[in-house]
């Protein structure tokens, strides 16, 4: 059962933690307007991953330029795991065997940029090894070797 | 608020293999496969992948080329897209990648590092809407990267003869403009097999300089 309120009572404090003047309906009658739209994403889209430059420690240029998409990447064998992120860890336990950046992204479900950030710092301490192809551009014999795979194919 | 330390996130859907074995990576190549939205860059990728296409999300610089207003500061902005992805592996040694990348927008294909070392690329058109194609042919003119046009053939019909379609993208001679079945993978590894046709020129001109 309800009562009316009583019009000469105040307002009731809306919770431990809330400045009383920020209560809407307080003795000065302030009404705190949200100037912006509320932060987070919207309703029903809420998500429990992280933001990507949470993953990354507030960097958002890849360390090495000479890692791309298709670069092959494989963990060392013992590397110290134990103090590492869980990103970092799965992508060591992915790359036992040789593995591209773009796989360790799509598998991880990691954004492409942060991969790259994390297999550069995984290689700077001498987790991972990523394999740097010497010549920019294949050599014709390289090329003659794809022809003759992708012939091969029916 | 709950600030209670958490156990490991589940990171995708990672798995640690039994063992690890030290197996020498294999030479990767790649092969872009460039053009608009829905014509059947994803399809072109699964008909010839040996694994299903994976998709992972990067960042693309939108930038203005200096197309409209020349002389001025290109603005630049960037997005996040989809890409989808698959690979070959044509021996031990050599796994062959593709990358098919959107480019709906005229001003959405300023992605150098993606192209760096690639073998070439395929343009796919679909004649009904072959405007959305500009942007690639566009950027791969310019960064001398080889490509093809592929027309990819929906229903198996081709709905303009090629000559049209050359004439309305007026590439140069030496670009090849050839129609293929996005979906059938014989098609897909013959229109491939220009490309690295294309590829193999340019490595043995720059070998020769």
């Amino acid at each position: 059962m309800t009562y009316p309120p009583d019009p000469d009572d105040p307002a009731p404090p809306a919770g431990a933690g809330v400045r009383p003047f920020l209560h809407t309906s307080s003795p000065w009658g302030y009404q705190p307007e949200p100037a912006f739209p509320p932060a987070g994403p919207p309703p029903g889209e809420e998500t429990t991953t992280l933001r990507p430059f949470v993953i990354t420690a507030g960097r958002v240029s890849g360390p090495d330029a000479e890692i791309g998409l298709e670069t092959q990447v494989t963990a060392r064998p013992g590397a110290m795991m134990s103090r590492l992120s869980p990103e970092k860890r799965a992508i060591l336990a992915l790359c036992a065997e040789p593995l591209s950046v773009a796989e360790i992204s799509a598998r991880l479900g990691l954004h492409l940029g942060v991969t790259r950030i994390l297999v550069g710092d995984l290689r700077a301490d001498g987790h991972l090894d990523v394999h740097v192809l010497d010549n920019d551009f294949p050599d014709p014999q390289t090329i003659m070797r794809v022809i003759r795979g992708l012939r091969a194919i029916s | 608020m709950d600030f209670e330390p958490s156990p490991d996130r589940i990171v995708g859907t990672a798995r640690v293999p039994a063992e690890p074995r030290a197996a020498a990576p294999p030479v990767p190549v790649k092969i872009i496969v460039a053009g608009g939205f829905g014509v059947g860059k994803t399809t072109t990728v699964g008909a010839i992948s040996e694994i299903s296409p994976l998709t992972t999300e990067a960042e693309m610089t939108l930038a203005s080329l200096g197309i409209d207003d020349p002389g001025q500061a290109s603005q630049k902005t960037t997005t996040t897209i989809a890409m989808d992805f698959g690979c070959v592996t044509i021996d031990r040694t050599l796994k062959l990648y593709l990358f098919g990348t959107p480019g709906q927008s005229r001003f959405a294909f300023m992605w150098d590092h993606l192209i760096r070392g690639a073998l070439g690329a395929l343009v796919v058109v679909d004649t009904n809407r072959i405007d959305d194609c500009y942007p690639a042919v566009d950027y791969f003119e310019r960064a001398k990267v080889p490509f093809v046009v592929g027309v990819n053939m929906f229903d198996g019909q081709l709905g303009y003869q090629l000559d049209e379609v050359r004439w309305a993208l007026a590439v140069r001679d030496d670009v090849p403009v050839v129609s293929y079945d996005a979906r059938v993978r014989t098609s897909v590894r013959d229109a491939l097999l220009v490309v690295l046709d294309r590829a193999l020129d340019r490595a043995v001109t720059m070998q020769a300089q």
